[in-house]
């Protein structure tokens, strides 16, 4: 019989494994979304999901119906989420304004048009 | 010092049989919280609160527009005196020798006698930075405010990062002071390069975050906490070996490794140490000189505290706080939090159970041999690509960003060091991080000196170029002299200021041994040697080359030919009489540990 990894997941009831891994796909999908979208949009959208997935890592870690014990993250995974909610929001507030002054100079949001240093 | 433990409350608040411990409690812990916050963490944060209040009077100006009457740069200049003056100890510096450790704000920040030096520092560089943007006319009268803002609030963001002590206060720290980064590298509108640089350095930052992020959920989800102490605590009561050893169990230390590394990421970004420093040279070209220096100085002094923080934070126990701890908690706080709970792997460590002294240093050596296997290779690897690449640079400010790699790696070195130290011989370690701390000082002076005559020469010549530079001795001395010291101290060569902090890095690398910190004091005597051929071909193009014809006259101003010798001069009296800046370092390092 084949033992596929993870596969004990689906015959568990719902805990904190689950959430996490959830966070982990959010996590990949962000990091691909961010390595291979052309667009600053795009590449924003995918930092959005990579603090998203960590933010349920956060709850799920954080939960006492998930998780009752003494090493639960308690209180403190949930307000590290609701900072991390803020921070985002300021982050794409910012990350927008640096891409408009972008769009202003090169008429275009594609990070391969920014080119001109050589990094 | 009242400790309040979060832990406590959540375990009484999830257990309903308690409900009249909890009425009791409730009342005791946030008479703790008030007396903690109002008595002993917000007169120690007043250097930071005068610079929230700086910020928000700049903001404010602009809105009854009164800025006439009020110009930002006077507010911006009086504001980072005033917080400099809060963060001067009234007793003189030698009262940093006695500072003991302090929590404030519930463990969020901590406040010793290194966070204490590396405030002072950033708020000096901050005086000196506002009075060279307002020289060189980077923050004029329609952008002052925002661009004062941003300078201060990313000040701001360097203090948090440095007296960090938990996961979230590192993760909002970096934030606080990179956001304001990014806006800064793109502050000049209109310009192709700058707003490209903002760019690159934004997305490439924000995506570094993520990451970290997702690597401190990782470590504090596994291990059930994120102040630092507690996570060391935890960490100590494991056994990592054994845990290695059994299949199950491996995973449980795979995963905390990642979460490690993810955090890494977060911290190397900030260095600009190798894998993650592409943004490095970009932004500074793009970016005015400005902005270079800033990055360079500030940026980097705080992102080398941080790498303290985690490592010593990570790697080694404090015994004096966890006294106070088992002291604070009452006996029957102890029994609920384990009563009728089944125990799991982390559980090992009761809520007041007292780890046993000499037990403490030898279950975290993996911890800290993670730590310094990744920060040596790292540091070695980013110190000797940045001398490397900054050979075939022909603007200044890209070899500066190479040569600040260069440093950033050099600095780490001294990181990896005390850790190392830490395990067996906190004295030396304490030596190693005063070594570091000296180098953080002179740094300023040389990297800030460089900029801002950068600075000042582009707006006299619209060119950054090094070829435009020739024969700059004989249109203005003084620059040109001061120009060559910072150089050749940044060399690292006796007689100026930058050779003391190399030859006090070397020598704690020597006192760590061990096969890697003793290729680590090698690689970095090698790399002393690389980086005098490009240091000395700028010299070569100022001093020795003929003027071109086409270049007009080169005349700076008076002030600004101030501000370089007043900038610059540190690095040659510092270099005759090293024993002031020491003194200083050895203070605040000297009771660091217990």
């Amino acid at each position: 019989m084949i033992h596929l990894p993870l596969a004990h997941l689906l015959s568990e009831p719902v805990g904190v494994s689950h959430y996490v891994m959830v966070g982990a796909v959010l996590f990949t999908c962000g990091v691909l979304c961010m390595a291979t979208k052309r667009n600053a949009l795009g590449v924003l959208m995918g930092i959005e999901l990579v603090l998203n997935g960590a933010n349920l890592n956060f709850i799920a870690f954080g939960s006492h119906v998930l998780r009752n014990d003494v090493n639960s993250l308690g209180l403190d995974g949930q307000l590290m989420a609701m900072f991390v909610i803020v921070l985002a929001a300021a982050e794409a507030a910012v990350l927008l304004a640096i891409a408009l002054n972008f769009y202003n100079n090169h008429n275009s949001i594609d990070v391969d048009r920014a080119d001109e240093l050589l990094g | 010092m009242a400790v309040f433990n979060r832990r406590t409350l959540e375990t009484l608040c999830s257990h309903t049989f308690y409900i009249e411990l909890v009425t009791v409690n409730l009342h005791t812990l946030v008479d703790s919280l008030l007396s903690d916050t109002l008595e002993t963490s917000l007169p120690l944060f007043r250097p930071e609160l005068a610079i929230c209040g700086t910020i928000v009077l700049m903001l404010l100006v602009r809105v009854i527009r009164c800025e006439r009457f009020l110009p930002p740069f006077c507010l911006a200049l009086v504001g980072s005196i005033v917080a400099l003056w809060l963060a001067l100890p009234s007793e003189g510096l030698a009262a940093w020798a006695e500072l003991s450790s302090q929590e404030t704000f519930t463990g969020m920040l901590v406040f010793d006698s290194l966070y204490a030096y590396v405030r002072v520092f950033l708020l000096a560089f901050a005086v000196l930075f506002v009075v060279l943007s307002q020289l060189t006319g980077i923050a004029d009268r329609e952008d002052g405010q925002d661009y004062f803002t941003l300078v201060l609030g990313a000040t701001l963001g360097m203090c948090i990062m440095a007296s960090a002590n938990h996961l979230l206060t590192i993760f909002l720290g970096i934030e606080m002071a990179s956001l304001p980064s990014y806006v800064l590298a793109g502050i000049v509108k209109g310009r192709r390069r700058s707003s490209e640089a903002s760019l690159k350095y934004a997305i490439y930052g924000a995506g570094a975050a993520g990451v970290m992020l997702y690597g401190i959920s990782l470590l504090a989800g596994v291990v059930g906490s994120a102040h630092l102490p507690t996570i060391a605590r935890e960490l100590s009561s494991l056994n990592i070996q054994a845990m290695l050893a059994s299949s199950e169990e491996s995973s449980i230390v795979m995963v905390l490794a990642l979460g490690g590394l993810m955090l890494g990421v977060g911290l190397a970004f900030k260095l600009s140490a190798v894998p993650f420093h592409f943004w490095c040279p970009d932004v500074f070209e793009g970016a005015s000189a400005e902005v270079g220096a800033f990055l360079s100085v500030a940026s980097k002094a705080a992102a080398l505290t941080l790498l303290i923080r985690v490592g010593v934070g990570l790697g080694y126990v404090q015994e004096k706080p966890q006294a106070e701890l088992a002291i604070d908690q009452p006996a029957t706080v102890a029994e609920v939090s384990t009563a009728g709970q089944p125990p799991t792997t982390f559980a090992a460590l009761k809520a007041g159970s007292i780890v046993a002294e000499e037990g403490a240093s030898d279950p975290l050596s993996p911890v800290r041999n993670f730590f310094v296997i990744l920060v040596a290779i790292i540091a070695m690897v980013s110190c000797t690509f940045g001398n490397l690449a900054a050979y075939g640079q022909t603007n200044i400010k890209r070899m500066f960003a190479y040569s600040t790699i260069a440093h950033a790696g050099f600095m780490m070195m001294a990181v990896a060091a005390a850790v190392a130290l830490l395990g067996r011989d906190t004295i030396h370690a304490q030596t190693a991080i005063s070594a570091l701390l000296i180098y953080m000082a002179i740094y300023l002076f040389m990297n800030l000196g460089a900029f801002a005559i950068v600075a000042f020469l582009r707006n006299e010549m619209q060119s950054e170029e090094i070829e435009d530079y020739a024969g700059l001795i004989r249109s203005c001395p003084v620059v040109a002299v001061m120009m060559t010291a910072i150089l050749v101290s940044l060399v690292g060569l006796p007689p100026l200021a930058g050779f003391w902090p190399k030859l006090r890095v070397l020598q704690s690398l020597y006192e760590a041994g061990g096969p890697l910190l003793i290729t680590v004091l090698v690689v970095a005597g090698i790399n002393t040697a690389i980086s005098l051929v490009y240091y000395l071909r700028v010299i070569k193009v100022i001093c020795i080359d003929p003027e071109p014809d086409t270049r007009g006259p080169v005349s700076l101003g008076f002030l600004p030919v101030a501000y370089v010798l007043v900038v610059s001069l540190p690095v040659i009296v510092f270099g005759i009489l090293p024993d002031t800046v020491a003194n200083w370092a050895d203070q605040a390092t000297k009771h660091l540990f217990y």
